[in-house]
């Protein structure tokens, strides 16, 4: 817990800073990531937890997998489970020792990170979740809300009393964002669809999550959604009978009556861009939002998820493929002050940086 | 009740991994040597009990290998401290540390899949139709062992055998059990094993009943809440099993606490197995200053015994 507040705490003095120095791109940037033949490029990756685990991270690694066959030449090299403390300092560091060109944190890093990137000004840094952009760092990250929002027209319909439950990790934006868009989903079908959360402090956690789960379905919800890297209370939802979504991967197996769809992640396009860019010297920092359909997208439906409900919530989709935004005003949020006015519509990195909880749920922030 | 029932079942579930690990403590350190490596013990029986019952498809053989894994963790510490007379503090330590990381190493490949092989429940005839309370009388094999058969052969084996009269002396002064004929060093070291199989065996509870998924760091400190629990309860099986269950409850309470919408933030619900422990320590020494002779330390206890300093 004293690890994401000392984070949230970092983050905003990043931003003040970042907001005063008004973010000058150093002259000279454009030649320091000249082109680079592929086999002298080393790209180093930095995870959050294990490659396995089943999530976030799996799904990373396996579009560095995929980098393989495109750039077979091209060197990389990983470090899994990094802290979020010094430790994570001494790996980047290490990543240029090592004499990467390209380094790249699948998780945010904040200070760890920009530190090394400050040291290194010919090396490119990206971070996922992140949220500088210096002359050698960038930040990329996808914009999940979309897929919650389908995902949430799904869950009010499937529903029988209209109450949500969502395990939480801890309440960082990324997670009111995914808790939000979800239950917006849900009531604009519902409008008395309900959302409860409950945090446990851990991405990864199958024991506190299947305790989250059973606890939320005892409450009296029938629809479980959350963010976790393992399928914990999917399994929980199947042995009790209810609705589950999950997030990262598709873990129906795992639950295969429960199972209703799952925030997909695919970097694949994205590194493969990413990595052809520095090599042909275009690659330059920036901040970038993978899309819906374009690295992050609702998974298959469930095998037991209604047909009507799949073409309804797909309905959305295609709307939102076609450019609208469902994050429109008037939005409420748990006080019932209206925090985005009628006829204003939401920008992404507003989404991204979500603080407050919107009508409706509940034990987030 | 009936509201309060899920909470119940849930302290039930989370409290045999604590009951059990705790009345193997229990037993090591009425004997004189504390045991540290519990945290450890239990990682390494969690994770090798998913290895085996993947393996062979039976959770017995899962069970099993959780209590070899236990037992020779606690054999290496026995031999260390009791043979070696090495500090049981270091030592427990160290062997803590080994078992956490021993435990990410081998459990790498099983992380976050289910395990194929689980213990179901098993009903008690009759009790288990009752209504409203039938469901807290239909558990898995590890809480019945926990809450009534360990307790009671641990209690009898201790209070009312030779055996056991022999173990406490040995705990409380061992010259003079060792003057009478006891020896001293084979009590400590099967003491620790029998302490070290529980602690596998509740690793087991984890991983084969309680939630049947390995993730690394999923024994979250339930190893020295049990070593806390030992003191709390006075060095008692009965006592011992009966605060792991409080205990249990004090956890469940975090997840209720939330899913029931109570206006106390999660941070703080999420802490109150942490803040328990330290106020079931604290408790017992204010509010009865008399309970600290009767639930005192075996006088022994983590003192290597050498013969020559008799």
């Amino acid at each position: 817990m004293s690890l994401s507040f000392s984070k949230g705490l970092t983050r905003r003095r990043l931003l003040a800073a970042a907001g005063c120095a008004g973010l000058p791109l150093r002259a000279g940037a454009a030649t320091r990531f000249a082109p680079i033949a592929e086999e002298d490029l080393l790209v180093g990756f930095g995870h959050t937890s294990p490659v396995n685990d089943g999530g976030w991270t799996q799904m990373h690694d396996k579009a560095i997998r995929a980098l393989k066959d495109h750039f077979p030449r091209m060197r990389s090299l990983y470090v899994e489970s990094i802290p979020y403390s010094a430790d994570a300092t001494r790996i980047f560091r290490q990543f240029v020792a090592e004499g990467a060109q390209m380094v790249i944190s699948t998780s945010d890093y904040g200070d760890f990170i920009k530190d090394v990137a400050n040291q290194a000004p010919d090396v490119g840094f990206l971070e996922c979740d992140g949220n500088n952009v210096t002359g050698n760092l960038g930040w990329y990250y996808i914009t999940h809300w979309y897929a919650s929002y389908v995902i949430g027209i799904a869950a009010a319909r499937l529903s029988r009393n209209g109450r949500l439950g969502y395990i939480a990790s801890f309440p960082t934006t990324s997670v009111i964002a995914s808790a939000n868009a979800t239950l917006l989903g849900a009531r604009s079908v519902n409008p008395e669809a309900t959302m409860r959360v409950i945090s446990i402090n851990s991405w990864f956690d199958p024991q506190a999550a299947a305790s989250a789960g059973a606890a939320l379905i005892d409450s009296g919800c029938d629809f479980l959604c959350g963010i976790m890297d393992d399928p914990g209370y999917l399994r929980v939802a199947q042995e009790r009978g209810v609705w589950a979504a999950m997030w990262n991967t598709d873990m129906r197996q795992f639950g295969p009556d429960a199972y209703v769809s799952s925030v997909m992640l695919d970097f694949v396009a994205y590194y493969r861009q990413t990595i052809e860019a520095r090599i042909a010297g275009r690659w330059r920092p920036a901040g970038t939002f993978l899309t819906l359909g374009h690295g992050v997208d609702r998974d298959a439906w469930g095998a037991r998820v209604p047909l009507a409900i799949q073409r309804e919530a797909d309905a959305a989709r295609d709307r939102m493929l076609a450019g609208w935004s469902p994050f429109t005003g008037p939005i409420k949020d748990s006080k019932g002050q209206v925090r985005v006015p009628a006829g204003q519509t939401m920008t992404d990195m507003e989404i991204f940086h979500w603080n407050w909880q919107v009508e409706g749920v509940s034990g987030l922030v | 009740m009936t509201a309060f029932l899920p909470l119940v079942l849930h302290a039930l579930a989370y409290g045999s991994i604590l009951a059990l690990a705790a009345q193997g403590e229990v037993i090591a350190e009425r004997a004189g040597v504390i045991n540290l490596g519990v945290e450890g013990l239990m990682a390494l029986g969690a994770v090798m009990a998913v290895l085996a019952a993947d393996a062979s498809l039976s959770p017995w053989l899962g069970c099993l290998a959780a209590l070899i894994t236990g037992s020779a963790g606690a054999l290496v510490l026995g031999l260390a401290t009791v043979n070696g007379s090495a500090n049981q503090t270091l030592c427990g330590v160290a062997l803590t540390f080994l078992g956490l990381g021993l435990s990410a190493v081998l459990g790498h490949a099983v992380a976050g899949l289910p395990v194929s092989a689980i213990f179901g429940s098993w009903s008690v005839p009759g009790l288990s139709r009752l209504p409203g309370i039938g469901p807290v009388f239909i558990q898995s094999p590890f809480v019945y062992l926990a809450f009534i058969i360990l307790p009671i052969t641990c209690h009898c084996l201790l209070f009312r055998t030779r055996l056991g009269l022999s173990l406490r002396a040995v705990g409380e002064n061992p010259a003079a059990a060792d003057a009478v004929g006891i020896p001293v060093r084979r009590y400590r070291l099967w003491a620790v094993v029998t302490g070290g199989a529980l602690a596998g065996l509740a690793g087991a509870d984890m991983t084969l009943s309680v939630m049947p998924v390995w993730s690394e760091g999923m024994i979250a400190g339930r190893g020295w809440i049990a070593v806390a629990l030992v003191i709390f309860c006075g060095y008692r099986p009965v006592f011992a099993a009966a605060s792991a269950l409080l205990f249990g409850l004090v956890m469940s309470l975090s997840f209720f606490g939330q899913a029931q919408g109570w206006p106390i933030a999660p941070a703080v619900l999420n802490m109150t197995p942490y803040l328990g422990t330290i106020m079931f320590m604290i408790l017992p020494a204010l509010v009865l200053p008399g309970m600290r002779r009767l639930m005192a330390a075996p006088a022994a206890l983590g003192i290597p015994y050498f013969r020559e300093e008799r």
